[in-house]
């Protein structure tokens, strides 16, 4: 597995670049935007960890041009203060993030949630899908947990299928609410609210302690199929 | 009575004189024409006189007519019963003309007097409207009011922390007695009532010091009283005081409205201060506590090759210098902001202070070549500790914003200001742009925003540690390539003998 990093800081690369190398993976590493585009080019990396503040070109408009050309998972690296251009890489089609300061597990878990990710789609698109106790069948549009059917309404299946379908990645809000009610939909969150309460109550064995949709709070919802 | 009165008397005397020589020159004798005659001079008179003159003229005129044309003549008896009733007609009319014509004169002088006040008024609300927030504004404002409307003695006085502030202007000062402006204030604020009559809130009030009559007014902003006016020279109307006491009040509001901007202005830029000091040490802590905690769990995790083991160590203390560096700029720039910072004049050589300060940027300079060129190295008296730091701010500086490996030039001389060091980079230059703004707080050019160090404290220490040494810094681009700091820190040098 080759592993793209992008950072301009020479202490992230210093130290990201062992810990990924140390785990297995071979490691290409790019200080600016253009550097990035170039290997991104020329050695076809399986994932790309990519820092939000470079010099030259802004990490969205990296994201933007690589998704222009290839599906491959890209994780950004942010700051708090940069919670805008985080959402704004989600919807220019990242696949997750990691906040600094971060620790090595939390990266590392990432990247193995998105590579799982692109195998099991390539794998398999059967039309079910299998996330612990819980089965969902598109075709039929049939959701099933410990061997009893959950009734849906149409809203609530178009949604769960929505976020299964991109299972382990995240889903901005915006996206979302633009997938679901439609471009006139994306500023009124309330709807997407009170849909995903409605999904937890029906889903969750558990709804005050989601195991399958998650929040991640501020950015949009994950469907995690590994719990 | 007035002396030109006394000549109107004699002018009106004269006017009768006239008449009466005429109308017995063209032997007259009819009691109407001859009454006619006369009511018109007094009718004249009252136009042009006071009240007196005309009731003295008709007075004369009546008899005049007595004497010289009701008979028996040259005598004050009179024979026929009908000329009596004559007599004391002509006497009702010229009273009743004259006391219109009085009334009438009045009310133009009254008209004239206010045309005057407002007149006043608008001046004194030009004045208040061109006030600006200084601390004096009210004293300003005092003197105002005492140039606008000819007064000897005006006092502006507020209500202040159990006090009063006074604030006066005019001839002379007078000691307002502190407890008739409390009393005064009181019985404004118990009790507003408009005199109809006078035109007035009531609540003025008079108070005699040195024999001088000061008239207290209160200052009311709608109704509500705010302080005192006092004023003593030139008697003011009533309704006038009123009407100057509320463009005072007005006054006095905007003035304090203005300091409540101006303070509520400073918080702002206070939190604005604050808000980018979160931001810039946010920024700066996330990068060197991600590199530190990655590169610690490297060092023990498995599968890390030797070669990556090695360099892990090193980057986490080079990682934790940077992260001491910015604790030592936030901590310098809180003690300048606060003032703990004090210059401590000693001997020092220019060659200690530039060792010192190049030990303490050592791992931003590594990738650079210094060198450095010293004019004379002799002893110089001014505070080494600070002025090591400002220069070491400017090495770091420099080191930050040039590509590794470019050359940085440090060059120490002497001149009539004081010791010169001055900073000389290979780098991009300063941007046009960026040039005014270089020493700002938290100020990073548009380049050096995207570089992810640097914070923007540094060049705003070096300002302010030359304040504190009464030394100045400026910065300039070579022509040949690359900026230049240079710092004048004032100091002595030993005599050569």
């Amino acid at each position: 597995m080759r592993i793209l990093l992008v950072d301009d800081e020479v202490a992230i690369q210093r130290a990201v670049g062992p810990l990924l190398r140390s785990r297995g993976y071979e490691v290409d590493v790019a200080g600016t935007g253009a550097e990035a585009l170039a290997l991104f080019e020329n050695r076809t990396p399986d994932l790309i960890v990519l820092d939000l503040g470079l010099p030259d070109l802004e990490g969205t408009e990296v994201c933007r041009r690589i998704r222009a050309k290839s599906q491959v998972p890209i994780i950004v690296l942010s700051a708090r203060s940069a919670e805008r251009d985080k959402v704004n890489a989600l919807d220019l089609g990242a696949d997750d993030y990691v906040t600094k300061p971060f620790g090595p597990e939390e990266l590392l878990a990432r990247i193995r949630v998105a590579l799982r990710r692109v195998g099991s789609e390539e794998a398999a698109d059967t039309g079910v899908l299998q996330a612990g106790s819980l089965t969902i069948d598109y075709d039929r549009r049939r959701v099933v947990r410990d061997g009893t059917e959950i009734r849906l309404t149409p809203k609530e299946f178009e949604l769960l299928s929505l976020l299964a379908r991109n299972h382990d990645k995240v889903l901005t809000h915006r996206a979302i609410l633009k997938s679901v009610w439609g471009p006139n939909a994306v500023e009124q969150p309330e709807h997407l609210w009170t849909l995903v309460a409605q999904l937890r109550k029906k889903l969750e064995p558990d709804p005050a302690n989601p195991r399958f949709l998650l929040s991640e709070p501020w950015v949009g919802y994950r469907f995690v199929t590994e719990t | 009575m007035k002396r030109r009165n006394w000549w109107r008397v004699a002018a009106a005397l004269a006017a009768l004189a006239v008449v009466t020589g005429v109308l017995r020159w063209l032997a007259v004798s009819n009691a109407a024409t001859v009454s006619t005659s006369y009511l018109m001079v007094v009718l004249v008179v009252a136009a042009t006189s006071r009240l007196l003159v005309a009731v003295v003229t008709s007075i004369a005129a009546m008899l005049c007519l007595n004497f010289f044309f009701l008979p028996p003549i040259h005598n004050f008896s009179i024979a026929d019963p009908q000329n009596w009733v004559a007599l004391f007609a002509f006497l009702a009319v010229s009273l009743v003309a004259s006391n219109l014509s009085a009334v009438a004169q009045a009310r133009t002088e009254e008209a004239m007097g206010r045309r005057d006040e407002l007149a006043r008024l608008f001046d004194l609300s030009r004045d208040v409207l061109m006030m600006t927030d200084s601390p004096e504004a009210l004293a300003v404002l005092a003197r105002s009011v005492a140039r606008r409307f000819d007064l000897d003695f005006v006092a502006v006085a507020m209500p202040h922390a159990g006090d009063w502030s006074v604030f006066e202007a005019g001839a002379g000062h007078v000691d307002l007695e502190r407890r008739e402006l409390t009393n005064a204030l009181a019985s404004a604020q118990a009790s507003l009532e408009f005199d109809a009559q006078a035109r007035t809130y009531a609540g003025h009030r008079t108070m005699t010091v040195d024999g001088r009559d000061i008239r207290l007014v209160p200052l009311r902003v709608g109704t509500k009283p705010i302080g005192i006016l006092a004023a003593a020279g030139r008697p003011v109307e009533a309704g006038t005081l009123d009407a100057l006491a509320g463009v005072v009040a007005i006054a006095i509001e905007r003035a304090q409205f203005l300091e409540e901007r101006k303070a509520s202005e400073l918080t702002r830029q206070s939190d604005q201060l604050k808000t980018a000091l979160l931001a810039s040490l946010g920024h700066d802590l996330r990068t060197p506590l991600t590199a530190i905690r990655v590169a610690a769990s490297n060092i023990v995790a498995p599968g890390v090759t030797s070669d990556d083991r090695a360099g892990q160590s090193e980057l986490i203390l080079t990682e934790v210098e940077r992260l001491t560096r910015l604790f030592e700029n936030t901590l310098e720039m809180a003690r300048i902001d606060v003032g703990a910072v004090a210059a401590e004049s000693r001997w020092a050589h220019p060659s200690e202070i530039v060792a010192a300060a190049r030990d303490q940027v050592e791992h931003t300079l590594a990738a650079h070549k210094v060198t450095v060129s010293i004019e004379q190295d002799e002893p110089v008296r001014l505070d080494p500790r600070l002025t090591a730091s400002a220069l070491a701010h400017l090495l770091e500086n420099a080191g930050q914003y040039t590509p590794a490996g470019s050359e940085i030039d440090v060059h120490v001389r002497m001149s009539g200001e004081g010791l010169v060091l001055a900073v000389r980079d290979h780098g991009p230059g300063i941007a046009q742009a960026d040039l005014p703004h270089v020493f700002e707080r938290f100020y990073r050019g548009a380049s050096a925003k995207a570089r992810a160090s640097g914070t923007g404290m540094g060049l705003w220490i070096v300002r302010g540690l030359l304040a504190v040494e009464q030394g100045r810094v400026w910065a300039e681009n070579c022509p040949d390539g690359g900026a230049r700091f240079t710092i004048v820190v004032p100091a002595a040098m030993k005599e050569v003998s």
